[in-house]
């Protein structure tokens, strides 16, 4: 059986991992444009020097002669042909599968503004390149501004800020991480970010960059007018799925490649895994894109786990769940947690250092914010992810495992009623 | 490659008297001299791994890590710090590849993982009292809620 995997990141590693697990012989091999193995969630610490990218790597060590895979590294996918089971990559050459997997992810989205594309000194974050590109303009400039408040864009800041860069945040929404935080939450943290040199524009969008006549970037023209000077801009307005090389493929795509729970795509021995595809997730019920961590280990686990003939379904694909943590300050946050409706009900506990907010709705959490103190965090997202009804919700800030305890035979717990237990 | 589960710390609760010596035993075994009598309770360095907490009727619960056979902490890990070992089972976080970013606290539904009090940066969790054969808090245990299984 011949394996091949486009993508050596969480989703395209796990697969490889799992595939060799169960199919010792088989002939795995994995394609990508990295040219090396590395964790996207800490491009940022590249930035801010506190690690080098060496110390990113979230691989065993000696991986792929461990597994014995075949790693084709600095490799581009151009095209895929379905009929001839091939893939094409940079250089003419073709290689062949009888099972595939589409783990490519997602590249930054860089939004139609004036000048942006000339511009020398614009980045998304997603890539190595992109951190280490980052590093070098930033020797050169005291200034940056970060388009989009969301994670990456604050994780951005706070690095740039971090050593030493004037940092400007301009968001369209009216406060920092919009989609995992309320106002209260997000204000906290800007006050922290404004301490540390770092200033914001809220409802606002930015339409036009600034060049000198060699297009280095020399600033950022806001809506309003506004001017804002700087040497360098990252842009982290949201990702779209690595999907150009199935442009004259039958392989259905909806925002991503569309995927079932088996992760199996609508052409026969094709799986998409993470970052990508769309599936229907948890939470929501809702097909959608599910571009976090987690999700792409799982899914990459999932279709690695189908490709070697061992059928296994994706049972949770719960994706709405944030952790975060800027100057000493940690946050974690699941489902929705913006307004509540009307017939929603929220409860809310305050003290100096801790902020918490549980969304109920018909006895079952919709949402939650916990700032501060996280510890038992996982409890209330594991609650929110099985839809568990709370029959005392007034006590959910004391609420721990206690008091769902149950334990399987093998001593491993488990939440009574919901799994197998005894 | 079918991971093996050496050993299992089991919980028996209704035998759980409340009394914490296992939180003690496990703060001490943390600490450079690993004595309870020099535990120093107000040091937000010693942190207990293992927690005893009230249960629905009000009676004392040991929640310890349970080293799952899937566990939730590990497949969240986004640092490649916190490994499942496949020969014993056990679950254990590498402080120095940890990147302090609390997605596996977001994920074990059991809250067993903390951020270290001190500096807020790294995880801190069970480790099955790397190099012992018994761990602390089951040696401490006077009541045998805790206890150890081999396989
Ligand atoms: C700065 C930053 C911080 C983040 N922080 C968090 C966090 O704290 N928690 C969290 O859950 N998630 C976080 N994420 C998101 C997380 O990184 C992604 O969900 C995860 O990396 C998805 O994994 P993946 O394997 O699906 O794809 P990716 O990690 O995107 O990997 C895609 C792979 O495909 C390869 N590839 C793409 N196109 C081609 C092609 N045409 N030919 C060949 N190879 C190709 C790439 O080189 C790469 O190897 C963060 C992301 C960023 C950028
Ligand atoms: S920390 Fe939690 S999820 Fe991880 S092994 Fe222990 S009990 Fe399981
Ligand atoms: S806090 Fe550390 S151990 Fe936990 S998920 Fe992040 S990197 Fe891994």
């Amino acid at each position: 059986m011949k394996y091949v995997i486009l993508g050596a990141s969480a989703a395209g590693i796990n697969a490889a991992k799992t595939i060799r697990e169960l199919d010792p012989n088989g002939e795995i091999t994995i394609v990508s444009k990295d040219k090396a193995i590395y964790s996207r969630c800490m491009l940022h610490h590249v930035i801010s020097q506190g690690r080098q990218p060496r110390e990113i790597n979230f691989a065993e060590e000696n991986f792929f002669e461990k597994y014995n895979i075949n790693w084709l590294a600095g490799q581009e996918v151009l095209g895929l042909n379905t009929e001839e089971k091939t893939v094409l990559l940079t250089g003419d050459l073709k290689i062949s599968y009888d099972r595939l997997l589409i783990a490519t992810g997602s590249s930054s989205f860089i939004p139609p503004i004036k000048n942006l594309a000339a511009a020398k000194q614009i980045f998304g974050l997603r890539n190595i390149e992109d951190a280490v590109a980052v590093n070098l303009a930033a020797e050169n400039t005291g200034a940056a501004v970060v388009i989009g408040a969301g994670l990456i864009g604050m994780d951005a800041a706070y690095a740039l800020a971090d050593r030493g860069l004037e940092v400007t945040v301009i968001e369209t929404a009216e406060h920092i991480l919009p989609l995992q935080l309320d106002k209260t939450a997000a204000q906290k943290y800007e006050k922290l970010f404004r301490q540390n040199a770092v200033n914001f524009f809220f409802k606002e969008t930015t339409v036009e960059i600034k060049l000198d006549q060699d297009n280095n970037v020399r600033g950022v023209v806001l809506q309003s007018g506004a001017f804002v000077h700087c040497g360098l801009v990252i842009v982290a307005a949201g990702v779209r799925s690595n999907i150009e090389f199935l442009k004259n493929t039958n392989v259905k795509i909806g925002r991503g490649i569309q995927v079932n729970s088996y992760q199996e795509t609508s052409v026969p021995n094709i799986y998409a895994a993470g970052d990508v595809c769309e599936s229907t997730e948890t939470f929501t019920g809702q097909v959608s894109l599910t571009p976090i961590w987690p999700s792409a280990i799982l899914q990459g686990r999932t279709a690695g786990s189908n490709m070697a003939a061992i059928p296994r379904q994706l049972e949770i694909n719960f994706a709405f769940k944030n952790s975060m943590t800027f100057y000493g300050l940690h946050t974690i946050s699941f489902g929705l947690t913006g307004q509540a409706d009307s017939d929603s009900k929220e409860l809310i506990y305050q003290d100096a250092g801790n902020y918490k907010k549980i969304i109920f709705k018909d006895g079952v959490i919709k949402g939650a914010i916990l700032q501060g103190d996280i510890s038992n965090s996982g409890l209330i997202g594991k609650l929110v992810q099985d839809k568990t009804k709370i029959s005392h919700p007034e006590q959910i800030f004391n609420m721990t495992y206690a008091n769902f305890f149950a334990q399987k035979e093998n001593g491993e717990f488990c939440f009574a009623c919901n799994d197998n237990c005894h | 490659m079918a991971v093996k589960q050496g050993r299992r710390i089991l919980i028996n609760k209704d035998l759980c008297q409340g009394c914490k010596n296992c939180q003690l035993a496990c703060m001490a075994e943390h600490t450079g001299n690993k004595s309870v009598l020099l535990l120093d309770l107000e040091n937000r360095a010693n942190q207990a791994r293992n927690f005893i907490e009230p249960g629905n009727d009000g009676k004392p619960v040991p929640i310890l890590c349970r080293h799952c056979d899937d566990p939730a902490c590990v497949t969240a890990c986004m640092s490649g710090a916190m490994t499942k070992n496949p020969y014993t089972g056990e679950v254990s976080c590498d402080i120095n590849k940890c990147a302090g970013c609390w997605m596996c606290v977001m994920s074990c539904p059991f809250g067993i993982i903390q951020p270290d009090r001190v500096n807020g940066t790294r995880a801190v969790k069970c480790d099955f009292c790397a190099g012992r054969h018994i761990p602390r808090c089951v040696e401490a245990c006077p009541t045998g809620a805790i206890t150890m299984e081999q396989r």
